[in-house]
């Protein structure tokens, strides 16, 4: 293939067509009735290992998608296409670094 | 009709004159501007050619929208206010550098490329009327500026392959006469060329060849990925 | 400056893709708040003390808006895919007609759900 951006653009593509579904799922189970956002119930999703793994998935899909479109704005930009590796590793680094944040709470909490 | 033109000298910078200038039937913008030039104002500068929308030297910004002089009728409008094209250098008046734009065309290799070519001994090169009409479309345009001037994209980025030579990049790839896709591909696919289109489509909408540039280039994506 | 570029729009589809630049960055924001706000979750109290400002009726405005910028961000996004694959681009019109309609049902709709689910 030519370079990475297009294995990037691919996955900016799949991963943003399993965001709708994915984020719909995920505003119906915290939002289709009344407490489903008190501690208790929070906690309780949490501790079922179907839904960490939901929003494991979660997380990477939403991460990539984020940290790579904000890669995509940033190199839009004189200064961010003048700086095309430093930009790519500090998104990545940033992205790596926020999915591992969150893997570490779901596992925690 | 009153023809509002921006202007720029580089002593003066850039300023707005108005002219009135007599209606005729069927008159187009541009027979406005040489109307103001024989008989207003003779140091107006523009660019023109043809008159009939195959050289694609009058593209100009009127009434805020990219067009070609020699093609837009004066009573569509109550007033006609032009501008030199956006996203261009302006040298003076209407005219603007073109330079830069021609050579992203010329980067991306817009001719037929065929390794096996023997000129003492030349082949006739075969084409049937489907594989004309796979890139027949993309092979109208005349090099307006037209879509440059309204890409989100060529507005932030100097360096961005305009959807003009992109569009001459997809018409030689999809050409059954041409060996180079690879070449082609390795350029386009670098990271200031197709990778920085987000389909604001606004270079489709103004094509005067409704040539949709912003189809060829995500035609040339899918290309990479194969 | 330069990068004011992206917000020159003529046309519908130009005023789309600047609204899609906007709610994906309002987007990533709020993933960063997100994330904070689920930090909270190791402590009972200061949860609880988050969600009794956000969840309620006097913050559903800025809840409705940001369902908003996601039903905004992911239909727009799916008429992208649509022609980044080279589809349809003679019918952009109406395709962006149709999707105009997708989002302002789902953003009511969704609206809806959320308000019906806070109760009191």
């Amino acid at each position: 293939m030519r370079g990475f951006e297009p294995l990037a653009w691919l996955f900016q593509v799949i991963t943003g067509i399993l965001m709708v579904f994915l984020i719909t799922v995920h505003f119906l189970v915290t939002h289709s009735a009344h407490n489903l956002l008190s501690y208790e119930s929070v906690i309780e999703r949490l501790s079922r290992l179907d839904y960490r793994l939901f929003y494991a998935l979660l997380l990477f899909v939403v991460s990539f998608h984020a940290f790579n479109g904000l890669r995509a704005v940033i190199l839009d930009t004189e200064g961010g296409m003048r700086r095309k590796k430093l930009v790519n590793a500090s998104v990545a680094l940033v992205a790596v670094i926020m999915i591992a944040y969150g893997l570490f709470l779901l596992f925690k909490l | 009709m009153k023809f509002r033109i921006r202007r720029f000298d580089e002593k003066r910078g850039s300023y707005w004159q108005s002219f009135e200038v007599p209606v005729t039937t069927a008159m187009t913008v541009l027979d406005g501007l040489f109307y103001i030039r024989e008989n207003l104002d003779s140091s107006l500068a523009f660019r023109a050619s043809c008159r009939m929308g195959i050289c694609g030297s009058c593209a100009v910004k009127i009434n805020g929208r990219p067009r070609l002089a020699c093609e837009t009728q004066v009573s569509k409008f109550r007033e006609v206010k032009i501008e030199p094209l956006d996203n261009f250098a302006v040298i003076k008046d209407l005219v603007t550098e073109f330079e830069g734009f021609f050579a992203k065309h010329k980067k991306v290799k817009p001719y037929l490329i065929n390794p096996k070519a023997d000129y003492e001994n030349p082949v006739e090169q075969i084409q049937t009327p489907e594989g004309l009409k796979v890139y027949y479309d993309f092979s109208l345009c005349i090099k307006c500026g037209a879509c440059h001037s309204v890409c989100p994209a060529a507005a932030t980025l100097e360096g961005y392959l305009s959807p003009a030579a992109l569009v001459s990049a997809y018409r030689f790839n999809a050409d059954s006469r041409d060996h180079g896709k690879e070449e082609r591909l390795k350029i386009v696919s670098a990271a200031d060329g197709v990778w920085r289109c987000h389909s604001a489509m606004e270079c489709s909408e103004v094509c005067p060849k409704q040539i949709e540039p912003a189809k060829a280039i995500q035609l040339l994506r899918v290309a990479t990925l194969r | 400056m330069r990068f004011l570029g992206w917000f020159k729009y003529r046309s519908p589809f130009g005023i789309a893709f600047m609204f899609q630049r906007i709610t994906g960055l309002i987007l990533v924001f709020y993933l960063c708040l997100h994330l904070a706000f689920l930090t909270s979750l190791q402590e009972r109290e200061l949860y609880e003390h988050f969600t009794s400002i956000t969840v309620s009726k006097q913050f559903f405005i800025f809840d409705s808006l940001l369902i908003l910028c996601g039903v905004f961000h992911g239909l727009n996004g799916i008429r992208i895919i649509i022609h980044e694959f080279g589809y349809a681009h003679e019918h952009r019109k109406a395709i962006l007609v149709i999707f105009a309609v997708l989002i302002l049902f789902a953003w009511l709709y969704g609206s809806y759900i959320m308000y019906m689910a806070l109760g009191d």
